[in-house]
């Protein structure tokens, strides 16, 4: 018998108990079918899923030496649920925020209000890492910079969301959803209808139709592909599994070619004209004319196309800008600057080691603090001051005063825990969840998302270069 | 279909051909030392030195090695890194081309080549080469063998399918050409062909066994083994497949199935080419061929070859479009892939 009995919330917030064994009332129906299996047919189930992952090539390449092998994202039973009426109010506030990013992203690349307004100082967003001149006065379809979002939430001690960070440029991992989702319900057939899950499997087609809907002067049957920078990629199978899914083209820099300010495929049969781009590639190598020289994956002239308006890339050019942590602290400010509205989902308290009145307080509490580089993801370029030792503090800090423009600080949040198979019993494991938002004529988020989950004991990483994994994602109809 | 995807499965399906092909050669060669050889040094040379001239390899060989014996020769035909046509680096070459399309062909395709690949990485040269070196050339080649089986079974027969099929007879043609060319010394243009020596005839065996051709040989023509007929034979047969005509005629098949166009004319070069040099086969007698002289045919079928692959490359991987400068040309060197990005 699969059981909580033992199970210990260890004093933070736990997604499925209230307290030792008080089952959350989204998670009942759930809890007594599972505790319903045998640890046989658990163990069943799971050895049927890690050989459907792998067979199924659902991999992320790993580098070490010259050759790079697949593994799979580790993966967790154990669903992480959430009822509708939570789950109303984080798809508002996802929303909210993806129309207060667009609108200044149009607006810093127009007339530049917000900046003229002194309500974010004109310096941090000319000084972001990916803010581009060349987007100005540039301007896209349905003014949508980010067609693909996928923001950070966690929650704190309270249970309380709130948005960790924002990824505007080329957001990862929707294939984990929608597989996991897939190998879920292979695993679990019954748990479904009983529980009331919304399903998760019509992304591809919602993107399909969002990417039809941005293409250049409204033509009816734009040529979609996508664009990856191939093989040797990390998220490869994701580029190919989305194209397979969508029906459209996978390309990579050397399959397109541009003439007279016209973007082509290569075809056997001739050139035939790109109507929109789901770019996987980052700016900088996106074109070699205009950014990094260097770069063997973009495609020559493909800007020039670009702002001539003769092709859609989703997402845009220089929406990085918002994926820097200093413009994220501005994030409820744009919100009630654009929609005069009050922010739903609030951001983590945050201090800016540029400005004078925080960097004091950031030098002298830095044990107490998550320092973060402004421009770095993935786990990297980050202090957490209650783990770090004496030495990593004073390195730290040496660096924040060097360069206060490239740094954040804020207070650490003890993220919320899920019940997580771990050798042999069921323990907590911190989640976070990063939510698909795709906007277009419509904006849509996705029920739910990928929880990520840090699989070693008392880690706050989640990240799957660092000993991350992942659950399932289960959205309620209801409440119970 | 993508240039890329195409380039792509006509070079993994010619490096595959290549590697086996390359395997049963060097086979061949090895045991056919053995009954002439007479354990002779200086024989050995000559013979290495006749073949790799046969394959044009005599410079890059003498970069990298100093003696020609058996096993120098040997392994930089099978497993040297230096040499872009050994079977190794046909395997790696084939295998990096289905990894670039891997979501493009059937994963049983895909098993078999990284299969191949694994099996080579686990051999230690000098062990198979001092030893048990047929054994090992047998697997090279009945695990192309398998490749085709399984494209065969898996693949769908569209556009993509006639690529691998012109990248498979493009690469026999010319191979079976360069089998029959290292013999052709005893053939030169005027000599009447009427018996051969004892020591000849073991030639003439060895080269139906490179070509894979001996037992389908020996159902046509009974008795021994004579010049005349083996020329016939791996030139000419319309129904043995590694004969020159039947795999023109295969990857005339496969060009107009790309293309669409119909048989009784051509839409491109390649088209042309493919069609005028069957034409010249099959009117042209053996006889003819041998009072002209066997090599200078073969040169004239190793040059079409070459041209048409670069006519393939040309029309089909590489579109003429191209107005900017820094363009990967489709030109130089049609036996080896260009890479515009490695």
């Amino acid at each position: 018998m699969m059981d909580f009995t033992n199970y210990d919330c260890g004093g933070f917030y736990d997604e499925m108990f209230e307290a030792e064994g008080k089952t959350r009332p989204h998670y009942r129906t759930f809890a007594q079918r599972f505790e319903d299996l045998s640890l046989e047919e658990f163990h069943d189930i799971r050895q049927a899923v890690d050989l459907a992952f792998l067979r199924q090539g659902v991999t992320f390449t790993v580098y070490s030496g010259d050759e790079g092998t697949e593994r799979i994202f580790p993966f967790d039973l154990i669903p992480r649920i959430i009822p509708n009426s939570e789950w109303v109010s984080v798809e508002r506030g996802l929303k909210q925020r993806m129309h207060a990013l667009n609108a200044f992203l149009h607006d810093i690349y127009h007339e530049r209000r917000i900046l003229k307004e002194n309500v974010i100082p004109r310096h941090y967003v000319e000084s972001a890492a990916h803010y581009r001149p060349e987007m100005a006065d540039v301007d896209v379809p349905l003014d949508t910079y980010v067609h693909i979002c996928g923001s950070d939430l966690i929650r704190d001690h309270e249970g309380r969301y709130c948005v960790l960070e924002d990824n505007a440029r080329t957001p990862s991992g929707v294939s984990y959803v929608l597989e996991n989702r897939q190998v879920m319900k292979k695993a679990f057939p019954r748990f479904f209808p009983k529980v009331g899950v919304r399903p998760v499997d019509d992304y591809a087609s919602i993107l399909l139709n969002l990417l039809k809907g941005v293409a250049p002067d409204h033509i009816e049957n734009p040529t979609i592909v996508v664009l990856t920078p191939g093989v040797f990629n990390s998220a490869y199978f994701e580029h190919c599994f989305l194209a397979r899914q969508m029906g459209v083209e996978i390309v990579e820099g050397r399959d397109l070619v541009v003439q007279d300010n016209r973007v082509y495929l290569r075809s056997i049969t001739g050139l035939q004209q790109v109507d929109v781009i789901y770019r996987r590639i980052d700016d900088d190598f996106l074109d070699p004319k205009v950014f990094r020289k260097d770069s063997l994956l973009g495609v020559p002239g493909i800007v020039d196309a670009y702002k001539a308006g003769n092709v859609t890339l989703a997402n845009a050019l220089g929406t990085g800008v918002a994926d820097d942590k200093v413009i994220y602290y501005f994030v409820p400010q744009m919100i009630k600057f654009y929609l005069s509205e009050e922010p739903i989902l609030p951001n983590v308290e945050t201090w800016l080691a540029n400005e004078s009145k925080d960097l004091p307080y950031i030098l002298e509490n830095m044990e107490n603090l998550v320092v973060k580089s402004a421009n770095e993801s993935g786990g990297y370029g980050m202090l957490i001051g209650p783990a770090a030792s004496k030495r990593e503090v004073e390195d730290f800090r040496a660096k924040v005063k060097e360069d206060p423009r490239n740094f954040i600080a804020q207070t650490p949040i003890s993220l919320s825990r899920s019940p997580t198979w771990c050798d042999g019993s069921l323990e907590g494991r911190h989640i976070d969840l990063r939510p698909y938002i795709l906007s277009g004529k419509e904006t849509y988020v996705t029920p739910g998302g990928l929880t990520r989950v840090a699989l070693r004991k008392g880690s706050l990483v989640v990240n799957s270069s660092q000993g991350g994994g992942s659950k399932d994602t289960w959205v309620l109809y209801g409440d119970e | 279909m993508l240039c890329r995807v195409a380039d792509s499965l006509f070079w993994l399906s010619r490096y595959i051909e290549r590697a086996e092909n390359t395997a049963r050669l060097t086979d061949v060669n090895i045991q056919l030392l053995l009954e002439v050889g007479h354990d002779d040094e200086a024989v050995e040379e000559a013979h290495w030195r006749d073949y790799l001239e046969s394959l044009g390899d005599t410079p890059l060989f003498e970069k990298h090695y100093e003696r020609m014996d058996t096993y120098s020769v040997a392994e930089f035909l099978t497993f040297s890194r230096e040499n872009p046509s050994s079977v190794l680096s046909c395997v790696l070459a084939a295998r990096e081309n289905a990894r670039m399309i891997r979501d493009q062909i059937s994963s049983e395709m895909w098993e078999i080549i990284n299969r191949l690949y694994l099996f080579l990485r686990q051999q230690d040269p000098a062990r198979v080469l001092n030893t048990r070196s047929s054994a090992f050339f047998e697997q090279i080649s009945q695990m192309s063998h398998l490749f085709r089986g399984v494209t065969d079974a898996t693949f769908p027969r569209q556009v993509g399918y006639e690529f691998i099929k012109a990248g498979c007879y493009l690469e026999r043609v010319d191979k079976t050409g360069r089998i029959l060319d290292t013999n052709h010394r005893l053939l030169p243009a005027g000599k009447t062909v009427t018996e051969s020596s004892a020591d000849e005839a073991v030639q003439w065996v060895s080269v139906l066994r490179a070509g894979a051709a001996l037992e389908a040989y020996h159902r046509v023509y009974v008795g021994d083994v004579r010049a005349r007929e083996v020329v016939s034979f791996l030139l000419l047969s319309r129904e043995f497949p590694r004969s020159i005509l039947f795999a023109l005629n295969q990857l005339q098949l496969a060009l107009h199935a790309i293309s669409g166009c119909a048989l009784t004319h051509y839409s491109n070069e390649a088209e042309r080419l493919c069609g005028r040099i069957i034409s010249r086969l099959v009117y042209t007698s053996v006889d003819e061929i041998l009072a002209d002289g066997l090599h200078a045919f073969l040169s004239e079928i190793e040059d079409t070859a070459n041209a048409i692959a670069l006519e393939i490359a040309a029309h089909y991987m590489f579109s003429p479009i191209i107005d900017s400068e820094d363009e990967p040309p489709g030109e130089e060197n049609s036996q080896k892939q260009v890479q515009s990005l490695s």
